[in-house]
């Protein structure tokens, strides 16, 4: 009986200091998060499978079927230059907030993560799948690329052009006339008369496993 | 980083085995525990026996000591494990319904199950009356569907309702039940004399 009440206490004090220790240790950061699954996840980012084309954003933002969600991380200055229909703006160190939408998505769901260029939707990609794992995706060459395809001449200072892609430093490099937000043309161009594109497309729906967990 | 892809790494049949054995396993412990006689498992609502609080709530906290220091060293992916959806009020009634079902037959779901298995004539009764209710539920919960929804809070969890470091929660739930343990044993000795 007193050896039986010994492992009793002795398995308590285990389980007090584990506890007491997690308490101490803490839980991983986002940053921490993505370096513990990197090898697993990154590599659709080194081969740049979650890289979207903008035709293939296009297609989305214009398929019903499909609960499009369009993170925009820039700054607000960008946002108010120009940004995509129905996107939403929402600043890097404030992702974690959106975790638990991101844990409700349903199947259907399709996040894409826009900045100027690649850089701070990369960066945030990844903080989103440390947060979720959601189907998430970034806008190839950023929103400096899709204006070089999609942006209209009479929109913006100077001649439209193709603006470099090359050195990418998180900058809008489109010099709109007037700071418009989503009431360019190019917020959301016409399908069918925007430039058609070819390329392979990337994004897969997910087929969830039903999940279902409880003890009766 | 788990979970893992059971489907992808071992297939289906594969998938299927292991949660038998793990179904098996789970009611091996059950029966071992002593779960599988109603009139263990009713004396806990009275406080003669602690065994149901304690069995119960060493397995909830070891398991979430464990799930959680694997969180922190990277092993697991909470976010990945499955966490039944809070809708308050219907879980609050619920969990009275299932509570007086438990105090009244002797048994929860689970153990009903336990006590078949071992042939046992309460639990095989019991197991009936639980298989007749979930057809009556499943038949009638359209007209009571708008409560049934009702007060849906998404996977809402202690730290959340908190406000506090899951670390932190985590030893603060582990003292509770160290304290439970201690208390109700305290409660039963004096009411029904000191264990033997």
């Amino acid at each position: 009986m007193n050896r039986y009440r010994n492992m009793r206490v002795a398995g308590a004090l285990i389980l007090l200091l584990a506890s007491a220790a997690l308490a101490l240790y803490g839980q991983p950061s986002l940053e921490q998060k993505w370096s513990f699954m990197a090898e697993s996840v990154g590599s659709g980012l080194a081969e740049r499978q979650v890289y979207i084309d903008p035709g293939e954003l296009l297609a989305l933002m214009n398929n019903d079927y499909i609960d499009l969600i369009i993170y925009d991380v820039r700054a607000e200055t960008d946002w108010n230059w120009f940004h995509l229909l129905d996107s939403e703006r929402v600043d890097l160190d404030k992702l974690a907030a959106q975790r638990d939408r991101l844990l409700a998505l349903p199947e259907n769901a399709v996040v894409v993560v826009v900045s100027n260029d690649e850089i701070a939707a990369t960066e945030a990609w990844k903080r989103l799948m440390a947060l979720a794992r959601p189907n998430a995706y970034i806008l190839e060459g950023g929103l400096n690329h899709w204006l070089n395809i999609y942006g209209v001449a009479g929109e913006e200072s100077g001649d439209h052009g193709e603006t470099s892609l090359a050195t990418p430093d998180g900058t809008l490099r489109h010099p709109f006339k007037l700071a418009l937000g989503e009431r360019h043309a190019a917020t959301r161009p016409d399908e069918r008369h925007a430039p058609q594109r070819d390329y392979t497309p990337k994004v897969k729906l997910l087929k969830k496993i039903t999940r279902a967990g409880g003890c009766g | 980083m788990a979970p893992f892809d059971l489907q992808a790494s071992i297939g289906s049949t594969g998938s299927y085995l292991l949660y038998l054995a793990i179904g098996f396993g789970f009611g091996f412990i059950l029966e071992s525990a002593g779960f599988g006689d109603a009139r263990r498992l009713a004396a806990q609502f009275y406080f003669r026996e602690l065994r149901v609080l304690k069995v119960m709530f060493t397995a909830i906290i070891v398991a979430m000591t464990l799930i959680f220091w694997s969180t922190a060293l990277g092993l697991l992916d909470y976010n990945e494990v499955w966490v039944n959806p809070t809708y308050l009020w219907p879980g609050i009634v619920g969990g009275l319904i299932m509570g007086a079902g438990f105090i009244i037959g002797g048994y929860c779901p689970g153990t009903s199950l336990v006590s078949m298995v071992t042939l046992k004539l309460d639990g095989t009764f019991f197991f009936l009356g639980l298989v007749t209710g979930i057809l009556a539920f499943g038949e009638t919960v359209g007209y009571f569907n708008e409560f049934w929804h009702s007060s849906a809070m998404g996977r809402f969890t202690l730290p959340e309702f908190l406000h506090l470091e899951t670390g932190l929660v985590v030893f603060l739930v582990v003292c509770m039940a160290l304290a439970m343990f201690i208390g109700f044993e305290w409660i039963r000795d004096a009411v029904y004399g000191k264990e033997k």
